[in-house]
């Protein structure tokens, strides 16, 4: 029975961390491009949510149509806040991009406030859902994560094979370098920026397939402390590390919570929302350049 | 020989610390032009200077007859202006071909491609047996020779090359005067060239500039500046 339980979370654990990891593919560009730690990450997955469910409760369009929306507008988003704010910060100390992003966040979350109010929200989207012996998988967490894979495969060819995002891992790796090369390394800071804020935005759509009445302005908060967990795991700058460990992020806390469940007079939910702080402190104690991370 | 660059009183620096105090010089094209002087004298800024990673805040550079002063430094490089920069700056978690693609950044080159490529393996034959491995991995006189290749794979007319021989044992050393040699007479390539070593700068030189402390304290051709005696001690400790 508990084995049961156990492989039916563990599947709905694989899909969200699916989703995990393209939430946090963003914050590791962006960090690894240009050593900014977006704390303002989850707020950007907010404003996913919001346009999911504007475009599909008011206008009748469907949360596919929903991703490249929100791609194009969270790039929108991005390229704003680079040329506005982040540009200044690029060489400044760290606390200031901490500070500007972080700002960033709070903004975001009460425009949104202003405009939709500060109730929980959700859609149906009413696609069916998969029976199998051990769990019931609703079919709008299948397509959430087959369409994170997608994305994630997509922005893997694109950085290995096309010009400008080899020119980005260049800038990453080393950016004087990538200077000399003749790489115009300020549009390639604005062009991650964007693309990270536009990954993190669509993330946004995904997570809606996850939280049927669970879109507020400040549901973000909770993402961005799992990102950060998550990018650790992943060896923080790299994309493709960050995506994979979402997928076991997704897995460990989706088994964690069956088998907390089993441990009498224990609240299941608020131990698993702590697993998180339990798996960073005992990374960094064992490993401290991440799971996946180089050197 | 006509002139390919020319900087007239140049000034720059890092925040309020002024570094280039109105040097001047010329690059003569086809030529290779040596800057010399001790450690400090600012050589490397002056080529960070010319290339816009610093940005000038006097002074202009004038690049095949047009004013290049305040371009950006892509712009530059597609110009045909490249630097192997001292310290290397390789793209140690890539391979020795994607080092070398990037270097075919600049759309021009990106045209040259295959040609460029065949050129610097037949330079560098060591950089062709090593093309699949991770640059970081390389040993330090094969990454001195990936920033020389990476810089001609941006298709430059004018090169230039901050310490190529830096920390390199004598014989790579040779190795790499021959190689500047061949890229100026093979290629016809102009070279400005700013090394530590002397006595092998002065031997490959057309032209020497001797800076310090931000300025140019003298200039000649490499037997004059090699003959008086009190450049040599003044500046160039030998």
């Amino acid at each position: 029975m508990i084995l049961q339980l156990l492989a039916g979370n563990l599947i709905h654990g694989l899909l969200l961390g699916g989703v995990y990891g393209l939430a946090t593919m963003g914050l590791s560009l962006i960090f690894g491009v240009m050593n900014v730690v977006n704390v303002g990450h989850g707020a950007f997955i907010m404003v996913g949510a919001f346009i999911t469910l504007t475009l599909f409760s008011v206008l009748g369009i469907s949360p596919v149509l929903a991703i490249p929306v929100a791609l194009l507008m969270g790039m929108a988003l991005g390229f704003f806040f680079f040329y506005t704010v982040m540009r200044r910060l690029i060489k400044a100390p760290e606390l200031a991009s901490l500070l500007a992003t972080f700002a960033i966040g709070i903004l975001l979350e009460e425009v949104v406030k202003l405009i939709f109010g500060a109730d929980f929200r959700g859609y149906n989207w009413g696609l069916g859902k998969i029976v199998l012996p051990i769990t019931v998988i609703p079919l709008s967490k299948i397509y959430a994560f087959i369409g994170s894979i997608v994305i994630a495969l997509f922005l893997y060819f694109w950085f290995s094979k096309t010009r400008l995002g080899t020119a980005v891992r260049a800038v990453v790796e080393d950016s004087e370098g990538a200077r000399v090369c003749g790489v115009n390394v300020g549009w390639i800071y604005a062009l991650s920026f964007a693309i990270g804020i536009g990954l993190t935005v669509m993330s946004g759509v995904m997570l809606t397939m996850f939280i049927p009445v669970g879109i507020n302005p400040y549901m973000g908060g909770v993402y961005t402390l799992k990102a950060f967990v998550i990018a650790v795991l992943g060896g923080l700058s790299s994309p493709y590390g960050a995506f994979f460990a979402g997928l076991i992020f997704g897995l460990i806390e989706n088994g964690a919570y069956v088998l907390f469940a089993q441990i009498p007079g224990v609240a299941p939910f608020p131990l698993t929302v702590s697993l998180a702080f339990w798996m960073l402190f005992f990374l960094l104690l064992i490993k401290p350049t991440g799971l996946l991370g180089k050197k | 020989m006509s002139s390919m660059l020319r900087v007239e009183n140049l000034e720059s620096g890092y925040g309020s610390m002024q570094v280039l105090w109105k040097p001047s010089l010329e690059v003569k094209k086809g030529s290779i032009t040596s800057l010399l002087g001790p450690n400090g004298a600012g050589k490397t800024t002056l080529l960070q200077t010319i290339l816009g990673s610093v940005e000038p805040s006097g002074g202009s550079i004038i690049y095949e007859e047009r004013d290049v002063t305040h371009s950006p430094t892509h712009e530059k490089v597609d110009m045909g202006i490249v630097l192997a920069p001292e310290g290397k700056h390789l793209f140690v978690g890539m391979s020795v071909h994607e080092n070398l693609i990037m270097g075919a950044f600049p759309k021009e080159a990106k045209k040259y491609i295959d040609a460029s490529l065949s050129m610097v393996y037949s330079l560098f034959p060591i950089l062709k047996e090593r093309t699949k491995q991770i640059a970081g991995l390389l040993s330090g006189g094969e990454q001195q020779m990936l920033t020389i290749a990476r810089a001609l794979m941006s298709k430059p007319k004018l090169i230039m090359l901050d310490e190529p021989s830096q920390g390199l044992a004598p014989l790579l050393v040779q190795l790499v005067f021959e190689t500047i040699e061949k890229m100026k007479v093979e290629i016809g390539l102009t070279i400005l060239l700013v090394e530590q070593n002397v006595e092998a700068s002065l031997k490959a030189a057309d032209y020497v500039y001797i800076m310090h402390e931000g300025r140019i304290k003298a200039e000649g051709g490499p037997e004059e500046i090699g003959a008086s005696r009190d450049i040599r001690e003044a500046y160039l400790g030998i």
